[in-house]
């Protein structure tokens, strides 16, 4: 698609100049002002680009002239692109002033490849953008068509006629730099045709490789790969309406139908889906998207979209929703359930590994998935570190019961530092004092020594003694029935007395 | 109009009495017996009815910290027949695992969700206790309403997990406890002074009232955690008379 007066017809469109006026954006040339891009209007009354402005001026008195913005018009030609994702998924930008479209395996739902190409003329048309569209087999063909169209309708190349096509036009519309297309004029080669009937080997040799390239992918030899804003996931699904919807209800619907679709893909293949994206394409082309993600693959269309049911709430449909895309974006493989006969074994058909899971995908989907776990051990004698987190679907690995150490019920984050009374040297405390509360003590037992990981030690401060890293944790029971674990660190030197900080309770 | 194969003397009367027999609390799911004759008489089922809600709570700077009542709690759970997942639902995620073994409850059980505020732990709890996937549900919960409580019951009974709300109110502000429950018994646990042998701690031990049971009456014991016997969780050390929960004696002065 060629939009040839796209700088100025954007200009238009926002506002910025009025249709009416002659238009032109300009641009500093070595100090002077020139022409850059002129409307349709203009160029009637004689304007050209590369013009200098005061001659335009003189021309045209009412000319309007603006200064050419390449960043806006860039940044408005994907916003272009992305609009036209309506009719392909595959849709790019094509600088300055095209656009790429793969209509592959669309054409169908338009009726026809001439019927799409008629029917984004006359939606461009009606917005007031100036186009011409070519349809071919090849990128390159459809580029060259576009550009060298005189009439103002879409011409539509059937497959397998690129090199007849391509044969009459000029070697300009092979998207050669300057120079190569001034020294193929001077050699007499004007077109296309009398292009490709020379010897490759000669041509890249004089040429360098561009030509040769160009004139391969123009007939079909070579691929030529665009980047497009948004790849296609090979797993996805997308449904559009004649009327957009926005009730939850017909969206929900919408998600149910999505799932099945695709369910009965992956199905196909023995795959199941890990983490889904559903995307809505509403009517001012804004995109929400909700995702979900679960443990294990899944392949029921009920369970995803319920899930993405849950999420559902997020998106606003604002004026309406035209199209809704659902995409698996990994997949993983998935061997079909083992049915069990009902009148010989008569419990649920359903794993209960399955059913474990799908309770926690909700859980983990609503509140985010670092937020379950279970709890593994981990070696270390630092019980800050004696705990590691693992995600829970994973078989818990067992605890040693008979471990000699006892360790209270609940840890604080921080130890809280305590106020004691004890006789030194490694006695238990007699009494202290903790949130502000003197408890006196009954019973204690320890100490036990916890000393910080010599291999995973830093240089100690300097300001602390290396007794720091030590501590010695006493089970303390006041005469309530309370019982706190509680540790000294350093030692009862004259210096400085030593620390006490309370780390846990035990039931 | 009386069921079908029933005799037809069998008069009304005796119709509704039968069914008043059943027990209460619907104990259909199973229960959990203490092993103690005193705790049978006063549940109705004859010991913890499993597949309902039960509420343990605190009194004091406990329920600021939750920990005897996670103890008791977590005796409890030991000493459920059912083997499958437990799901731990807390906003303060402070529960330290190696604590568990000492009560008898494998930390390898545990599934734990850490929520952010009340509501989302009690919207966690209903989905885990619907889908009937676990064994037991245990969340902390500070303030509890009746229509949220009625529901967790209601999820309980659906699918025979058994739930358990420990009432904690982790950043003070402690409420007071609603005087009407949904729970089918109301459970209040204070520390009591243990068995010290050589001046060391001995196993852990409690002062358990049970405040409320729908279709039994109050008590009030000194419970011990024990880990010999696998299938009664803790042992009754000592009945204590006066059925009604102590003023707030704990001074713990000097």
């Amino acid at each position: 698609m060629w939009l040839p007066d796209w700088p100025t017809q954007r200009l238009h469109r926002t506002g910025a100049a009025s249709p009416d006026r002659p238009t032109a954006t300009v641009e500093a040339v070595r100090g002077q002002r020139r022409l850059k891009a002129v409307c349709p209007r203009a160029a009637a009354l004689g304007l050209r680009a590369s013009q200098a402005l005061a001659q335009a001026r003189a021309i045209c008195p009412e000319l309007m002239a603006i200064d050419a913005d390449p960043v806006a018009d860039q940044a408005a030609l994907e916003g272009l692109a992305g609009w036209c994702e309506r009719f392909s998924p595959l849709a790019a930008a094509d600088p300055p002033d095209g656009v790429w479209l793969d209509i592959t395996g669309c054409a169908h739902l338009f009726g026809g490849e001439a019927e799409l190409a008629a029917v984004l003329a006359t939606l461009l048309a009606r917005n007031g953008l100036n186009s011409r569209l070519a349809v071919a087999g090849t990128p390159g063909t459809a580029w060259a068509l576009a550009h060298a169209a005189v009439p103002e309708q879409a011409s539509v190349l059937p497959a397998g006629q690129e090199t007849a096509a391509l044969a009459t036009l000029p070697v300009a519309l092979l998207r050669l730099d300057p120079r190569s297309i001034a020294e193929l004029h001077g050699l007499g080669l004007r077109s296309i045709g009398a292009l490709a009937r020379l010897p490759r080997a000669d041509l890249s040799a004089r040429f360098g490789p561009l030509p040769v390239l160009r004139l391969d992918q123009a007939q079909g030899r070579v691929a030529e790969a665009i980047a497009w804003p948004h790849p296609p996931a090979p797993w996805s699904e997308r449904l559009a309406f004649a009327e957009p919807i926005g009730t939850p209800k017909d969206l929900t619907r919408t998600l149910v139908r999505l799932a099945i679709l695709l369910c009965t893909r992956l199905e196909a293949v023995r795959r199941g889906g890990l983490s889904f994206v559903a995307t809505f394409c509403r009517v001012d082309d804004a995109r929400p998207a909700i995702a979900i993600g679960t443990a294990l693959p899944v392949r029921d269309p009920m369970r995803i979209a319920g899930l993405l049911g849950d999420k559902l709430e997020q998106v606003d449909p604002g004026f309406g929703i035209e199209a809704v895309v659902l995409e698996a974006t990994a997949t993983a493989p998935l061997a079909p359930p083992q049915m069990a006969l009902p009148h010989i074994a008569p419990s649920s058909t359903i794993a209960p590994d399955t059913a474990l899971a799908d309770t926690l995908d909700e859980l983990a989907n609503r509140l985010g998935p670092a937020r379950l776990w279970r709890a593994t051990p981990q070696e270390s004698h630092v019980p800050e570190r004696s705990v590691r987190r693992v995600p829970p679907l994973v078989p818990a690995s067992s605890w040693s019961h008979g471990s000699a150490a006892e360790r209270p019920l609940r840890l604080f984050r921080r130890p809280e530092p305590i106020e004691v009374t004890a006789p030194v040297p490694d006695d238990p405390p007699r009494q202290f004092r903790w949130r502000g509360a003197l408890h006196r003590v009954r019973a204690a037992s320890g100490p036990e020594r916890i000393a910080a990981e010599w291999w995973r030690r830093h240089a100690a401060p300097p300001d602390r003694p290396e007794t720091d890293l030590v501590r010695d944790y006493y089970r303390v029971e006041d005469i309530g029935g309370g019982r706190f674990w509680m540790f000294r660190t350093g030692l009862n030197t004259g210096r400085s007395a030593a620390r006490w900080f309370l780390h846990g309770l035990f039931g | 109009m009386l069921p079908a194969g029933l005799h037809p003397d069998r008069t009304a009367l005796q119709v509704l009495r039968s069914h008043l027999r059943a027990p209460q609390a619907g104990a259909t799911y199973g229960v959990l017996r203490f092993g103690d004759t005193s705790v049978a008489a006063c549940l109705p089922a004859g010991g913890l009815a499993l597949g309902n809600l039960h509420e343990i709570g605190a009194r004091g700077p406990e329920a600021e910290t939750g920990t005897v009542a996670a103890g008791f709690a977590a005796c409890l759970l030991a000493a459920l027949p059912d083997r499958r997942p437990v799901f731990w639902i807390a906003p303060c995620c402070d529960l330290h695992m190696p604590g568990l073994p000492a009560y008898g409850l494998d930390p390898g059980r545990l599934i734990l969700v850490h929520t952010r505020t009340d509501v989302e732990t009690l919207a966690a709890m209903e989905t885990a206790l619907r889908a009937g996937m676990a064994a037991a549900v245990l969340g902390e919960v500070g303030k509890l309403g009746r229509l949220p409580a009625r529901r967790l019951q209601l999820s309980c009974r659906k699918r025979g997990s058994t739930g358990f709300v420990l009432r904690r109110w982790p950043y003070g502000r402690r409420e007071t406890m609603e005087e009407a429950t949904a729970a089918v018994t109301r459970w209040e646990v204070a520390p009591a002074p243990s068995e010290a042998a050589f001046r060391e701690p001995g196993p852990a031990r409690w002062r358990v009232v049970l405040q409320h049971a729908r279709g039994g009456h109050e008590g009030a014991w000194i419970m011990e955690a024990t880990t010999d016997d696998a299938a009664h969780p803790l042992r009754v050390v000592a009945g204590l008379a006066d059925a009604a929960p102590a003023p707030d004696r704990r001074r713990l002065a000097g």
